[in-house]
């Protein structure tokens, strides 16, 4: 038999790199003769550039190029670049600037000091303009234009909309006519940020040969390239985009930021390696955090709690530029409709302008957005009705082989089967009761458990659509894995090559992975869909099945047996049932010798949404998304101090249906990852920006959970699918998913210790007066 | 690396000199200014960037290094200050290609995930294990308060210490 490593508990091959310090970051590489890049930043949250004088900066010694936006006229790039929401932001303010921060000059110089001098010497002449940093006010009509934007099907007499999507399906008059009860809530969590330990950085060498290197700390090189090709209007072929270690990322590195254009084009001018690396207060201040949202939910229920329809209107504060904004007013429907049933729904979203700085998707995108307002509602319908929290979701989730409304089907869904598993090993229905009967006792230290539900997509179509693969037998018969996937500290160099292990019979240590590097890896699609296990993983399959299957065939001839029965194991090719055997390696060699000269290389490839041409509509979230949907069901139990007003978040217990696991040891540390970033929205990070300005640029200002704030986490994983031999497997995303059911989980469980519901995220418990703000 | 205004540079900018710097059980002579940092002269003038600068104020602790068997923050140290101590950086524990038993226990248990905060928790790990060969819970997560990581949450950090604890 196959010895079988999918489903095992491997350490993380690149564990040793890490542990050691050898592991090197785009922050560490040094190269001989490298500049320093700085950039000059907008003092204004809106503004006319009337001129730039560079002469100053440009003869200091030691000061080797400066550009502004005069050597990137037009230049622009966006998270999305099509028809209806062409690409909006310079990568160097050209004659405008729209928010505090944006990037008006860069230099390249000997040194640091030497850079700073330059920013100093650069004179920037602005006229100022009316700003607006709140969204609604940038809503109304004469409120300061941001943008001359116009979105056709516009609903509403409003203004600086960046993007609308709009879908409304059945009768939703008739729904809420025939209500038993109708819920109106606004919910407003605030803005959270990505954290990620390492600063985003760039180094970049345009070389003799005239191709530009760039090591930059991302989220996939394949589109970084595309990215810098189109802005520096250079062939992709000649933007080497090289593997750089990546210190975390969570959403925040994906887009092209104006720095790593900056660092290409002061490489391209001077001949010289170039590094710039941003400072944390900066990326606090300047850089991108996740998108906003304020939600009205309208929600009729019947008089068991069924959902009968929805009018729900998502109002999302983009920043200056569209960044993601116009992606996250789709995924907000999609994680609307998607973990329980909705007959009726009348939706808009729209992502509006402000002059404060752009935003990203973080961990998540919409989803902890919209089931934190989902799932406390759904709480406070249950109480309004009288039923209990795990009746009124068993009410509505959605069962295996349902249609989405946008004909997507949800297959082998676990929802139910998270819900009921995450109930019952946690002894939810007792403890909730025993916590409400206690809401009123005279402690201040109050106990609250609480429910949320949450599920996720699994890869879509966006560039760059598809991932390829390549398995290299050696001499020795070990083999290279060649895959364009990027580890971001998920571990997927580490899953991807535990498939090539299982297919070959191979151990991990027989296994080298090169990746993430666009000259020498096949395309990929990047660590940012929650779609590389699935179609990476795939691709990497059957480039390793293809590997066996030449291997076998030399094998055969060998040991005279049909490659049917054969088997491989330990580094050989067996005939299956017997001890006659060939070592892979003179296999590999009587390849080479039979075929003149052929070695044995493996190719595979997979994209997600085989039979769609484009991915799904943000104009109206028509057409298909995915084809594998994550679910799960959270439970979190929290302390409440209703004294000093803090909340502990004690416990989180994750149920969820993943498909299956490949490496159970990486899955938990995504689960843990997800439940502490949870825990950290729900009861203190918060980004406070005013007039474009954010207040606490700093860790200890936005309250980043530290080792004492660790929530202890227990999980079970609901199987649905299989990994199965010579087919293709379906996984479900574990990256993202599981940030939002917790989420709406600690708000409930805060709710059910105090009695009050917050429909604002960080929770907050006015200390002395026992409720919430 | 924070660096005032231009003008007040003028001022900060001190002559070069040249100091001993004990690292690792190496001695190193580096030229340094009076501002220079710990980590600055570690990373750029001794190529050891195992120790990492998350934030350059103090807050985040991927930088910690040991001095005299004690975590500082090289961020916060000055490099002048550190003549005639001991330093040892992360890759000074593996230094004679063997893992030790903790490095070890952040990979099988999972601790380390994008490792950006891998070198300086290890480290932090290390001088309280050196104190401490049983620490409890609350011992562990003071000793890493000042070490952040996004990533992991902390379980399974907090795991490979303990196991490791448990096995002394
Ligand atoms: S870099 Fe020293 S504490 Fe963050
Ligand atoms: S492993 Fe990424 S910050 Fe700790």
């Amino acid at each position: 038999m196959m010895e079988t490593i999918i489903g095992k508990r491997v350490p993380r091959i690149d564990g040793p790199a890490k542990v050691t310090g050898e592991a090197k970051y785009t922050v560490d590489i040094q190269m001989p003769g490298m500049l320093c890049a700085k950039i000059l930043r907008s003092p204004f949250p809106h503004a006319r550039i009337l001129n730039i004088d560079t002469t100053k900066a440009s003869r200091i010694p030691g000061v080797k190029a400066v550009i502004t936006g005069r050597d990137a006229w037009g230049v622009c790039h966006g998270f999305v670049e099509t028809p209806r929401y062409p690409a909006d932001q310079y990568v160097l303010a050209n004659d405008r600037v729209r928010y505090i921060g944006e990037e008006v000059a860069a230099v390249a110089a000997v040194d640091e000091d030497t850079a700073m001098e330059a920013l100093n010497a650069i004179d920037v002449s602005y006229e100022e303009l009316p700003a607006v940093f709140d969204l609604f006010e940038a809503m109304k009509p004469g409120a300061p234009e941001i943008h001359p934007v116009e979105i056709p099907d516009l609903i509403g007499d409003f203004r600086n909309i960046g993007g609308q999507c709009a879908n409304s399906y059945g009768d939703i008059e008739a729904a809420f006519s025939r209500a038993y009860l109708v819920r109106k809530d606004r919910f407003e969590p605030e803005l959270r940020t990505h954290c990620y330990l390492e600063p985003q950085a760039t180094v970049a060498h345009y070389d003799a040969a005239g191709i530009l290197h760039v090591w930059t700390s991302g989220m996939g090189t394949f589109r970084k390239r595309m990215h810098l090709s189109r802005t520096l209007n250079i062939p992709a072929s000649r933007v080497h985009v090289h593997k750089s270690w990546v210190g975390g990322a969570f959403g925040g590195k994906i887009d092209l930021f104006s720095h790593e254009f900056c660092t290409s084009l002061l490489s391209m001018k001077t001949g010289k390696p170039v590094r710039y690396s941003a400072e944390r207060e900066e990326i606090f201040s300047y850089f991108r955090h996740s998108q906003n949202m304020i939600v009205d939910l309208e929600t009729a229920v019947d008089r068991e709690g069924i959902l009968l329809g929805q009018r729900v209107r998502c109002y999302n504060d983009c920043g200056a530029y569209r960044g993601s904004g116009v992606v996250l007013i789709f995924t907000t429907w999609g994680y609307l409709v998607l973990p329980y049933r909705m007959p009726a729904l009348d939706y808009i979203g729209y992502s509006v302008y402000t002059n404060n700085p752009v935003r990203a998707p973080q961990r998540g995108h919409a989803a902890p957005k919209i089931r934190f307002a989902g799932e406390t509602q759904m709480d406070m319908i249950a109480s309004d009705l009288g039923i209990d929290p795990l009746t009124i979701r068993l009410r509505n989730a959605r069962r295996p082989g349902e249609t989405l409304p946008n004909g997507d089907n949800i297959r082998k869904a676990g929802l139910i089967e998270c819900i009921l598993q995450a109930a019952e090993k946690t002894d939810f229905a007792r403890k909730y009761e025993e916590n409400r009967a206690l809401q009123k006792a005279a402690t201040h230290i109050k106990r609250g458990i609480g429910m949320g539900a949450s599920g996720y997509f699994t890869g879509t179509l966006i560039y760059p659509n598809n991932s390829a693969a390549m398995v290299k037998f050696n001499d020795d018969g070990t083999v290279h894995l060649l895959t364009g996937a990027l580890d971001i500290g998920q571990g997927a160099e580490t899953i991807l090559a535990q498939i090539v292990a299982q297919e070959l019979g191979l151990g991990m240590e027989d296994i080298q992975v090169v990746s993430g590097d666009t000259d020498a890896t096949p395309v990929d699609i990047g660590s940012w869909i929650s779609g590389l296990t699935l179609v990476t993983g795939n691709a990497v399959k059957k480039a390793a099945e293809d590997a066996r299957r030449v291997l076998l065939a030399s094998a055969s001839e060998a040991l005279q047996a049909a490659p049917e029965d054969l088997e491989v194991r330990s580094r050989r090719v067996f005939v299956k049932g017997t001890d006659r055997s060939i070592s892979f390696a003179q296999a590999v060699s009587r390849h080479i010798r039979d075929n003149d000269g052929d070695p044995i290389v493996g190719r595979g490839y997979s994209r997600a949404l085989k039979e769609a041409e484009f991915g799904p509509s943000l104009k109206n979230a028509k057409g298909t998304w995915s084809e594998s949907y994550a679910f799960d069901a959270q439970i979190a139990e929290v302390e409440v101090d209703t004294r000093t007003g803090q909340i502990r978040i004690t416990k989180a217990f994750t149920a969820h249906d993943c498909g299956f696991p490949i490496n159970p040891l990486l899955v938990e540390g995504q689960i843990d990852g997800q439940a502490s970033m949870a825990a950290g929205q729900a009861a203190a990070e918060e980004i406070t920006v005013k007039e474009g300005v954010t207040l606490n640029p700093s860790f200890l200002d936005y309250k980043l959970p530290t080792a004492h704030e660790m929530v202890e986490a227990q999980y079970i994983d609901v199987i649905t699918e299989a990994y199965e031999k010579d087919r293709e497997f379906v996984t479900k995303e574990v990256g993202e998913g599981y940030v939002s059911g917790i989420l709406g989980a600690i708000s409930n469980a805060v709710a059910n210790a105090t009695g009050k519901w917050s429909t604002k995220l960080p929770i907050k418990i006015m200390p002395g007066k026992e409720e919430e703000e | 690396m924070k660096r005032g205004s231009a003008k007040t540079l003028e001022k900060e900018k001190g002559s070069e000199k040249i100091i001993a710097l004990t690292v690792n059980g190496e001695d190193h002579l580096v030229p340094v200014e009076d501002r220079d940092t710990l980590l600055d002269v570690l990373r750029n003038r001794l190529s050891l960037t195992g120790a990492k600068e998350g934030c350059g104020t103090g807050e985040c602790g991927s930088c910690t290094v040991l001095v005299d068997g004690k975590p500082v923050l090289a961020c916060l140290t000055l490099a002048v200050g550190a003549v005639g101590k001991e330093i040892t950086t992360i890759e000074g524990i593996a230094a004679s290609g063997k893992l030790s038993p903790l490095q070890k226990a952040f990979i099988d248990h999972g601790a380390v995930q994008c490792g950006f905060c891998s070198s300086g928790m290890i480290l932090s790990a290390t001088a309280l294990l050196s104190d401490n060969a049983k620490p409890s819970r609350q011992d562990i997560q003071k000793a890493l308060e000042g070490n952040l990581c996004r990533c992991t949450g902390y379980n399974k950090i907090i795991e490979a210490i303990e196991s490791v604890k448990d096995k002394k």
